[in-house]
């Protein structure tokens, strides 16, 4: 149902506003989708992927714009260099403990924002890039629109794949008790930074969509701050799950559009989100709904005693043993 | 079968020795207890045989293969397990989830073959819910598969982490003082359990303080104070031992 | 170039008192607030605001600074740490503290504005005095100040002492009958009127900006990491390294690498030595 509103939203959407402004939700969930992965469930709190986003918007404009690069591979190469940042922040900064993890991800951002405003004749300094369109059939607006719907999709079925099975258990240990993901064999610091590579892959990728449709950038556009909502989204739509954070993004993106005072406050009204979030319900928006259905569907927690089935255990043990 | 060895292993912190040239051999198919005071090391070598701590001198072996300097995760991936004094569970994940993390050291598919959904994804996702589940009724938690682990009572909490433990393909199995907090009828099912696994060939090493509980079902039993070994031996010579009695037991 | 190494000093004795300023809030929580750099840019904030606008005399601005950096600790203990602590979740104080932090430096730039606003002279000193000029030395000697203050308070100090005995041992201290609560509301109070005190003598060289939390928060902790958690001392070298080295790389390639130049010098000494250089080995918040 939901896909099918999304599939025909040129259709329905009213303005071109209006689509530009559900395009932009799905450049920053091909990002947040990524995101999701290093922050909701191998719980490493990166606050600096806007670094990451820089360097994707940066790299397609310049190859795309200034070396005219089709754009398809524009966008392919402008993911591989996100991985590679990726791996070169994540090598140094994923074995630091949680602070220092953050701070350096902080320091990331503004070092990339630096770099970005001093290589004047690589990125145009303080001036910034215009930053080319999509090939047909994607440059209309809903053009552009349905490749990143497309795009966006492949980052909610990846990830959506990585969360449910064995690597999204794994990963959610390591988040939540490094002594049980060590006990049951999970290889640490190579889990955190392989999803920490995709992340960046997906980041890459998303600065070369979000960049077009910005269709001109400076570093002003990418402030710490817009790292800090990225965050924000997966904290508040909650962490273990892919459908909260995705909900997180749509409407924390949309709100400001929607309620003016809101956007006057911007950033002050994430971080107030954020800390009731933190205070009250940590896991999560996405964990509230699920707490409601709970009591809605009237699940009763009855208790039952432990009563071993000895002999299905042995058989258990025994065809573990076997093989 | 090959036992999982400590062979004269002396750990200190600081100033303080924990273990000074502890020996314990864990034979496959016998239940071994650890017993002791508090202080005494049993922890410290339960750590050094998985892996948490490393040895400042002396060895841990098994199969011919020195252990003492490798992580955790190798241990686990050859079948060495153990649960923990306070259970570390992952409590937002249902109990069943929390029985299949056990199982990662033999789910081979990659990080790219599961983003991409590759067929063996799916089949390895069907065997370890088969597995987990017959182990988590095995232990007597059929009932809860679906219950958020944080929700458990604090004997479904251990069991749990025992289900977990074989998930591994556990050969030895070690567990520090599961019978805490256990009701006299839990401390039974427990027993029957440990029992069972002994019986399938598991080495399992007891690390406890309901002595009772340990002489009933331990096939031997290795007595620990101030970092040394003092008695080692059949139950009923360690509880008889005038040491032992002194040291730990009262007379 | 000397007016380049006293400058350095001057902001590096900024990042010093941060660093001081992590120290005693982690001493009692063992939780590394996002919002350290923030009590200083309100000292400054509201300094500018007391005397340029308010008309207040000198003395009392400072009091007022002292007062809000004390409140804002206050705060930031009730709202982002007391009840977070209690639960299990470890990192949720990196959320709470980094909320309170973006909202406290919106909300500046909501009601002070986004530009960088000039901080009054609180001495009476012509501007052209170069090197003398007290923007330079006021911070010194306040960062100075307040590690010799910490120091005797530490030792002299009944409440010194117990904020000795809660940072080595806080489950024992509270097992002896140590109020943990009020102590560590306390260090947080005590934490931020440092703060407030440093932003206003620092005020000349930052000049009044709401940007100022966060960059200092993370040069702070940058000067933290690389003198040692946990030790005044090194949070005086640390501050002066990474003050000194900032400025020396802005004369020689440009400033702006400033970020670059930081994080370094950072991660060269995490690699040499994780504990910092005066840290010792335990100490690192897991």
């Amino acid at each position: 149902m939901v896909l099918l509103a999304l599939v025909t939203l040129p259709f329905w959407a009213g303005d071109e506003y209006k689509l530009h402004l559900a395009a932009l939700i799905g450049a920053y969930w091909v990002l947040i989708g990524g995101l999701n992965l290093v922050i909701g469930y191998t719980g490493q709190l990166s606050v600096g992927h806007v670094g990451l986003l820089a360097i994707g918007a940066y790299a397609f404009a310049i190859l795309a714009g200034t070396h005219g690069v089709h754009p398809a591979v524009a966008i392919a190469i402008s993911g591989g260099i996100g991985g590679l940042c990726g791996l070169l922040l994540g090598l140094p900064s994923l074995r630091l403990p949680g602070f220092y993890f953050a701070m350096a991800t902080l320091a990331f951002a503004l070092i990339v924002s630096e770099l970005i405003l001093a290589q004047t004749a690589l990125t145009g300094g303080g001036v910034g890039l215009s930053v080319p369109g999509f090939p047909e059939p994607f440059d209309s607006p809903a053009g552009t629109y349905y490749l990143i719907l497309a795009l966006g999709a492949l980052v909610t079925w990846l990830t959506w794949n990585v969360a449910r099975r064995m690597w999204g258990r794994g990963l959610i240990a390591v988040r939540d008790s490094v002594v049980t993901a060590q006990a049951v064999g999970v290889p640490v610091f190579r889990a955190k930074l392989t999803v920490f590579v995709f992340s960046g892959i997906t980041a890459g990728v998303a600065g070369a969509l979000f960049g077009s449709l910005q269709s001109y950038i400076t570093p002003d556009t990418f402030i710490f701050e817009l790292g800090l909502f990225f965050f924000v989204c997966i904290i508040i739509g909650g962490r273990g799950g892919i459908i909260g954070p995705l909900l997180g993004t749509a409407v924390l993106t949309a709100l400001p559009e929607l309620a003016a005072p809101l956007a006057k406050l911007g950033t002050f009204f994430y971080g107030l989100l954020l800390l009731i979030v933190v205070l009250l319900v940590p896991e999560g928006i996405g964990r509230l709904f699920e707490i409601v259905l709970e009591r809605v569907r009237g699940r009763k927690v009855d208790s039952m005693p432990v009563s071993p089935d000895l002999a299905r255990l042995s058989a258990a043990v025994r065809a573990d043993r076997a093989t | 079968m090959s036992s999982l060895q400590a062979r004269e292993v002396t750990k200190t912190f600081g100033g303080l020795t924990a273990l000074s040239k502890v020996s314990l051999d864990l034979h496959p198919g016998e239940v071994h207890g650890l017993i002791g005071p508090n202080g005494s090391g049993k922890t410290t070598l339960l750590n050094l045989l998985s892996g948490y701590y490393k040895p400042d001198a002396g060895q841990i072996v098994l199969d011919d293969e020195d252990l003492s300097a490798k992580p955790v995760q190798r241990r686990a991936s050859i079948g060495v397990s153990r649960t923990f004094q306070k259970p570390r569970l992952l409590p937002t994940l249902t109990v069943l989830d929390n029985a299949i993390v056990g199982g990662w050291p033999h789910a081979k598919c990659g990080f790219v073959a599961t983003a991409f959904s590759l067929p063996c994804t799916g089949h390895e996702e069907r065997e370890m819910r088969a597995r987990a589940t017959e182990l988590l009724h095995g232990v007597g938690l059929g009932h809860v598969l679906q219950r958020r682990a944080n929700l458990l009572e604090h004997a479904e909490q251990r069991f749990l982490e025992i289900a977990r433990a074989l998930m591994l393909r556990a050969r030895f199995l070690m567990l520090d003082e599961p019978a805490g907090g256990l009701t006299g009828v839990e401390i039974g099912h427990l027993s029957d359990i440990i029992t069972v696994l002994r019986d399938c060939g598991i080495g399992v090493l007891l690390v406890e303080h309901h002595t009772d509980f340990v002489f009933r079902i331990c096939d031997r039993v290795t007595t620990l104070d101030l970092g040394r070994v003092i008695k080692h031996g059949l139950p009923d010579e360690v509880r008889t031992d005038a040491e032992v009695r002194r040291v730990y037991l009262g007379a | 170039m000397l007016t380049i190494l006293v400058s350095g000093l001057a902001s590096g004795a900024l990042y010093a008192a941060a660093a001081l300023i992590y120290n005693v809030m982690f001493s009692t929580s063992k939780v590394l607030s996002v919002a350290t750099g923030h009590t200083a840019m309100l000292g400054g904030v509201f300094g500018a605001w007391f005397i340029s606008t308010l008309g207040w005399p000198i003395p009392i601005a400072v009091l007022g600074s002292v007062v809000i950096g004390g409140v804002f600790g206050f705060l930031t203990d009730l709202i982002a740490i007391r009840r977070v602590l209690a639960r299990s979740d470890e990192h949720l104080w990196l959320l709470s503290t980094l909320a309170l932090a973006t909202m406290t430096q919106q909300a500046v730039a909501l009601w002070w504005g986004t530009e960088p606003r000039p901080f009054p002279r609180l001495i009476p000193q012509d501007f052209t005095v170069g090197l003398a000029d007290q923007k330079y030395w006021l911070p010194v000697a306040i960062a100075i100040l307040m590690a010799l203050g910490l120091e005797l308070f530490y030792r002299r100090t009944l409440y010194g002492k117990l904020f000795v005995a809660m940072s080595e041992d806080a489950f024992a201290a509270r097992a002896r009958g140590i109020p943990t609560d009020r102590i560590r509301a306390l260090s947080y109070v005590i934490a931020g009127a440092m703060g407030g005190l440093a932003g206003f003598a620092a005020g000349q060289l930052t000049f009044a900006y709401f940007a100022l939390g966060l960059t200092l928060s993370l040069n702070g902790f940058i000067a933290l990491a690389v003198g040692g958690l946990g030790s005044n001392t090194g949070a005086l070298v640390g501050g002066a390294a990474l003050g000194l080295l900032s400025a020396v790389a802005t004369y020689f390639i440009g400033g702006e690498y400033q970020n670059t130049v930081a994080v370094g010098l950072l991660m060269v000494v995490l690699l040499l030595k994780p504990e910092g250089l005066f840290g010792a080995r335990n100490v690192r918040p897991v």
